[in-house]
């Protein structure tokens, strides 16, 4: 039954190859769009690592050079900040604070491998303050002033790529000649960039204000007391002011950060889910048209079948199968050209997130395919054989 | 005989109604993509307030400080002190301004916060530039040379701070500093960086900044040729001056990379320029692809849907050839209908992208967008409303004009 469907598209391959490249495009368009999608709402799914809530920005750009003046001020100004009745933690951080627009990348080496990865530069509050949960280890802390080398804390996806299943904690990484890193935490998941990105291996470095005296950081992440709000903000922000004089300063929640982000995100996926969405109608369209067509013009075929003893049914299967053998040759097309993703991984995404498309692809354009087919070929299977057979 | 054809093709049309539904959707949908794609790239590139004398402006934005060895790399907007001596100074353009990359001040009325975007500017700014002033004037040399705490501010900041029509003389706080409004402006949309602000102040307002002697800073300078003929020539000068910049540099093997270019350009260079080039082609070959992928879906479906329109006429078409009409007369008729029926998706297309850009604009999706069908959108949809046409119905129409008689009144091929 089977191979007789394939003959008969086969012999039919050149009023059916238009079909066949609408399917195979239309195919491509819905693998393409659904990877996308698929590893969007993946990402979305996994841990933050942190809690954003309640936290705000204060980003300062001062006026001068002078580096004193400004580490001057900007010890004050934590002190300021740390004395306020609302606020309950600081961390002064660098310009990669969670949903910030800029990133800061580290070569890390480790034996005979080197990775490139995520560097946080934070100070020790940074974990009450976002609220990081440390799997393994500990955080850094007061404890570790007199080290020799620099602790640090790494992610998971970090450990993965470059201890690959040896246990990190304890262990050196060189930094330069002089100075290395050393592991002493894990945390599960740290994902700053935005909701919508997959997770990038990274490592905190601490921050230790006292023993570089003119090093200046520019970000202090605040966490204030549940319902605070912008009454708090003008009155912190002047006070702040009245100490910097002609800084720029500039507060914003983490919360509008992540809105901004994810919208940045979330706008280009809906217009391009939308257009999809068209050109897949359009197409179904199109195919349930060409189908009604075709198949109405083979009456004379279905009124000798009728009339040689073939059921409805029969003849109602013949035409869904039909069409699903166009699909499965378009399907084949397009499954080899797809499949090229996860095997050449031409872009940096995981191979589940293409097969979980591919098959969201193939099952819907099947379910599409029998949708248009399905009308036309019901009519053909009503015809009775006598009024068939007599127009002919 | 035109008219007969499309009379012919309406009484088609009406026939078959859930074909021409399919054909229209396709095509007035298809074209309200590209119409509302158009009007993005428009909004983005084209010219638009205050940017209106587009073929006489060029931009510069970035300062690319390459050393040869070690690979080592700066990039960023220039200083004021570069854009100062070395660009106010060129010969060849009419007009040179100087204004800083916008930054954000915050603002608190009435327990709100407001964020503000704020952009220091010179007085040439305003005479290079096209803002419509709703109330006021913008500042003059005056104001500038001596530092005078004045800002014209846009529409939405009218609305958000004062809630009132008449505001020039008021004052208005940001970061605790106080100005006094001296203009009000429509609303620049957010995509045209260089003219964009909520607020503008002037220059001399951050004169510490004039005289730090560096080459990266945070100004853009934006340039009036006289007439658009000069642009290349400015650019020529502009690259004469960049060479010896690059030789009075204090460290040997640097190279230096600034250019003036049209928004167009400055866009290209930043996504796919190398070196000197602006990668300008590359970029049309890109979107000229993506265009052509994008609307290849629904020419086959066009086409598919139209073949099978047309083999249901093949005895018309029999009959025809049989009275001795030629391939070509019948392929002309095929085409006229079919563009006759791709025109009138495109009109459909027309009110549906009206329809969408409207929404988009009310949605606030960009800051400040005032999305419009121009006539030059418009006529872009007309050309490509004529492509579509004539690329689906050249290849029906072929395979059928080649139908022999004797077969075509049978009934077509199998």
């Amino acid at each position: 039954m089977i191979r007789h469907l394939f003959k008969l598209i086969w012999n039919r391959k050149k009023s059916n190859f238009l079909l066949i490249t609408e399917i195979f495009f239309c195919f491509l368009v819905l693998f393409a769009v659904l990877s996308l999608v698929v590893h969007n709402v993946r990402n979305y799914s996994k841990p933050l690592g942190f809690e954003h809530e309640n936290v705000w920005l204060l980003t300062m750009r001062p006026a001068s050079d002078s580096t004193e003046l400004n580490r001057q001020n900007l010890e004050q100004v934590l002190q300021r900040t740390k004395a306020f009745q609302e606020v309950e933690s600081v961390a002064l951080t660098t310009s990669n604070a969670p949903f910030a627009f800029s990133q800061m990348n580290n070569n890390l080496a480790y034996g005979q491998k080197e990775i490139m990865a995520n560097e946080y530069l934070v100070q020790d509050d940074f974990k009450e303050v976002m609220q990081v949960q440390v799997s393994q280890g500990r955080w850094f802390g007061r404890q570790d002033d007199a080290s020799h080398h620099q602790p640090i804390v790494i992610n998971r996806a970090l450990q993965q790529q470059l201890f690959e299943g040896e246990d990190p904690l304890g262990k050196l990484i060189p930094r330069n000649d002089s100075l290395n890193y050393q592991v002493v935490g894990i945390v599960e998941h740290y994902r700053p960039s935005s909701e919508y990105t997959a997770e990038e291996p990274g490592f905190f470095v601490r921050i230790d204000l006292p023993k570089n005296e003119n090093a200046f950081y520019g970000e202090l992440l605040i966490r204030v007391k549940r319902g605070t709000g912008v009454a708090f903000e003008e009155k912190m922000v002047k006070e702040l002011s009245g100490i910097t004089k002609d800084w720029t300063l500039e507060v914003s929640t983490l919360e509008k950060m992540r809105q901004n982000k994810s919208k940045l995100a979330i706008v280009p996926l809906i217009a391009l889910a939308v257009v999809c969405s068209f050109l897949i109608f359009n197409v179904a369209l199109g195919l349930f048209g060409v189908l009604w067509y075709n198949i109405s013009r083979r009456n004379g075929e279905i009124g000798l079948r009728r009339a040689m003893g073939a059921s409805s049914g029969q003849i109602y299967r013949q035409f869904i199968g039909e069409v699903l053998v166009l699909a499965t040759f378009s399907l084949l097309l397009g499954v080899a050209f797809a499949v090229q993703f996860p095997l050449l991984q031409v872009f940096e995404v995981e191979s589940a997130v293409y097969f979980i498309a591919l098959g969201m692809a193939v099952s819907i354009i099947y379910l599409l395919v029998m949708g248009c087919a399905f009308y036309p070929s019901r009519q053909a299977a009503a015809i009775h054989p006598a009024i068939a057979l007599h127009e002919e | 005989m035109l008219k007969n054809y499309i009379k012919i093709a309406w009484k088609v049309l009406l026939r078959r109604k859930f074909f021409t539904f399919i054909s229209l959707f396709g095509i007035s949908f298809t074209l309200m993509v590209l119409m509302v794609a158009t009007s993005l790239f428009d909004h983005a590139f084209g010219p638009q307030m205050p940017e209106r004398e587009m073929d006489k402006l060029l931009f510069v934005n970035t300062m690319r400080e390459q050393k040869q060895e070690g690979g080592f790399m700066t990039s960023g907007p220039p200083s004021y002190h570069f854009l100062h001596n070395n660009v106010r100074t060129l010969q060849t353009p009419e007009n040179v301004s100087i204004n800083s990359v916008f930054r954000t001040v915050n603002s608190y009325v009435n327990n709100r916060k407001l964020a503000l975007d704020l952009k220091h500017t010179d007085q040439a700014f305003w005479d290079i530039l096209d803002f419509n002033f709703l109330e006021g004037a913008p500042f003059g040399q005056q104001e500038v040379d001596g530092a005078s705490r004045v800002a014209v501010i846009n529409e939405s900041t009218r609305k958000q701070y004062f809630g009132s029509s008449k505001v020039v003389g008021k004052d208005i706080v940001l970061d605790q500093v106080t100005y006094r409004v001296v203009g009000v402006v429509e609303d620049v949309p957010v995509l045209r960086l260089h003219s964009y602000a909520d607020v503008w102040v002037p220059i001399s307002l951050r004169s510490q900044d004039f005289n730090k002697a560096r080459l990266h800073g945070s100004y853009f300078a934006t340039i009036k040729a006289k007439n658009s003929a000069d642009i290349p020539k400015i650019k020529e000068e502009y690259a004469a001056m960049m060479q010896h910049a690059e030789r009075q540099h204090p460290e040997q093997g640097t190279e230096l990379y600034s250019f003036p270019d049209t928004i167009l350009e400055s866009f290209a260079r930043t996504f796919l320029g190398r070196g000197q080039e602006a990668g300008l082609s590359m970029l049309y070959t890109v979107l000229a692809g993506l265009i052509f992928l994008f609307m290849l879906l629904p020419t086959i479906n066009l086409v598919s849907i139209n073949i099978s329109r047309i083999m249901e006429r093949s005895s018309e078409i029999g009959v025809r050839k049989a009275f001795g009409a030629s391939s070509s007369t019948i392929i002309g008729q095929f085409i006229v209908e079919n563009v006759f029926l791709t025109l009138l998706g495109g009109i459909l297309g027309f009110l549906l992208s009206a329809a969408v850009l409207k929404i988009i604009n009310d949605s606030g999706v960009i800051v400040y967008a005032d999305l419009g069908l121009n006539l030059r959108v418009f006529a872009w949809g007309l050309l490509l409303s004529l492509v579509f046409g004539l690329f689906s119905g050249v290849y029906p129409a072929y395979k059928m004009s080649r139908l022999k008689a004797v077969e075509a009144l049978k009934g077509g091929t199998k």
